[in-house]
């Protein structure tokens, strides 16, 4: 074999053999496990912690209070939409929930021309304006009286 | 300059080039074996993503505009404070057309205050001037053909195979192309990674069965998440589909997106 072929094959094995040592090297190597993508993009984003627990915790300890709920007119609510994210709360049931406020009900039933007739709406500055809502209001039954 | 090559050397030579390209598979499994050991820890197990097809539908007739879902998503997140928002409420005013205009319809206003997070405040219009007027909660809208996904340079946003589009933080360059190519407005440059950021269904959530933060707090059900390929009929996302006319948004876009509403005006874009 003439010499200047042999520099040519060696050059080109060179070349192509450096594209792909870089290639390995740098290409993810979960690359292209679904896609044109990292896979483990989806196991990453997939283990970030939680913060809301959802009903289903809730019930392991308060089962009795969701029954109430379920039975009553806010049984669409979630546990965490009133009383905010409960997952630390859950881990250690020693961290205590955030304190509700009843200005916490005029933010669903505050009437506003935006909002859909069905849901029951009072004006905040007519409706028994400076007494607490809970003085006539149960939350979890909104229909009996304490 | 004198090269001797011989037979011998050649084929050394040679062959030991192939002997390394050839193992580099092996190494890559090798590394990817070893990788996998760091990342799995903690994640959901037993979770496939090619099992599942998740989607959100969205009831405008049942919004009440609370926020609760904006503040659920912001602190599930960990979203920035300030203007950043993954999910978002929309108020629209739709004003009667003034008499002689010869118009089927008024002016349209939109308004958004902190993504709707602490509530509206009282509209600018009386309401006998007003002829519509609704909420619309948006998020990213899982399009079919992303525009997002087809401007990234780098691979790091992606049509993952469980339907939600996702971005990889660590490929991201932060370069924005994205959020100039989402229609809907989506998607956001964090402050604090900087890098982009969008709803991701809490994909930290759904894979763990749990549904998303905005639709576990929904006083109203007026987010419906489900997946398409576990789910009977009488389940709340196929009753969404069998009950109501939906549309999407900006459908002429051809971005077809996946999360579908109902109840909305022509005005909402």
């Amino acid at each position: 074999m003439p010499p200047q072929a042999v520099r040519l094959i060696l050059l080109t094995v060179g070349i192509v053999g450096s594209y792909l040592v870089a290639r390995a090297l740098l290409t993810p190597s979960s690359f292209g496990a679904y896609g044109w993508y990292r896979g483990d993009a989806l196991q990453e984003l997939a283990s970030l912690p939680m913060t809301y627990a959802g009903n289903d915790a809730c019930a392991e300890c308060h089962s009795e209070t969701l029954k109430t709920l379920a039975a009553a007119d806010h049984k669409g609510l979630a546990c965490e939409g009133c009383h905010g994210p409960g997952q630390a709360h859950a881990d250690n049931p020693d961290v205590k929930m955030g304190i509700l406020h009843y200005s916490h009900c005029v933010r669903c039933h505050e009437a506003s021309p935006s909002r859909p007739k069905w849901h029951k709406q009072i004006d905040p500055k007519t409706h028994f304006t400076g007494e607490k809502c809970t003085e006539c209001h149960v939350p979890h039954q909104p229909k009996e009286v304490p | 300059m004198s090269l001797r090559v011989t037979r011998r050397s050649l084929i050394g030579k040679v062959g030991g080039a192939l002997a390394g390209l050839l193992s580099l598979p092996a190494a890559r499994t090798v590394k990817a074996a070893v990788q996998k050991v760091f990342v799995t820890a903690g994640a959901p197990k037993g979770y496939q993503p090619d099992k599942h097809k998740w989607v959100m539908g969205i009831d405008a007739n049942r919004c009440i505009g609370c926020g609760l879902c904006v503040e659920a998503c912001k602190r599930e997140n960990r979203v920035p404070e300030g203007p950043y928002f993954r999910t978002w409420i929309e108020r629209y005013l739709i004003a009667k057309p003034k008499a002689g205009s010869g118009e089927a319809r008024g002016a349209t206003l939109v308004d958004s205050p902190h993504g709707g997070m602490r509530g509206f405040p009282a509209p600018s219009l009386a309401r006998e001037e007003i002829q519509h007027s609704f909420f619309v909660p948006k998020l990213c809208n899982l399009c079919r053909h992303s525009p997002c996904v087809q401007v990234c340079p780098v691979g790091a946003t992606f049509d993952a195979p469980d339907g939600a589009v996702l971005i990889d933080p660590k490929y991201c360059i932060g370069c924005g192309f994205c959020i100039q190519a989402c229609p809907y407005g989506c998607r956001f440059l964090s402050p604090l990674t900087h890098t982009a950021d969008k709803c991701s269904l809490c994909y930290h959530r759904i894979t763990r069965r749990r549904k998303p933060a905005c639709v576990e707090v929904c006083p109203t059900q007026a987010r419906i998440f489900g997946d398409l390929l576990n789910s009977s009929p009488d389940e709340p996302i196929q009753q969404f589909y069998q009950r109501n006319r939906v549309q999407a948004l900006k459908p002429h876009l051809g971005t077809e997106p996946r999360v579908l509403y109902a109840g909305i005006d022509k005005e909402v874009r």
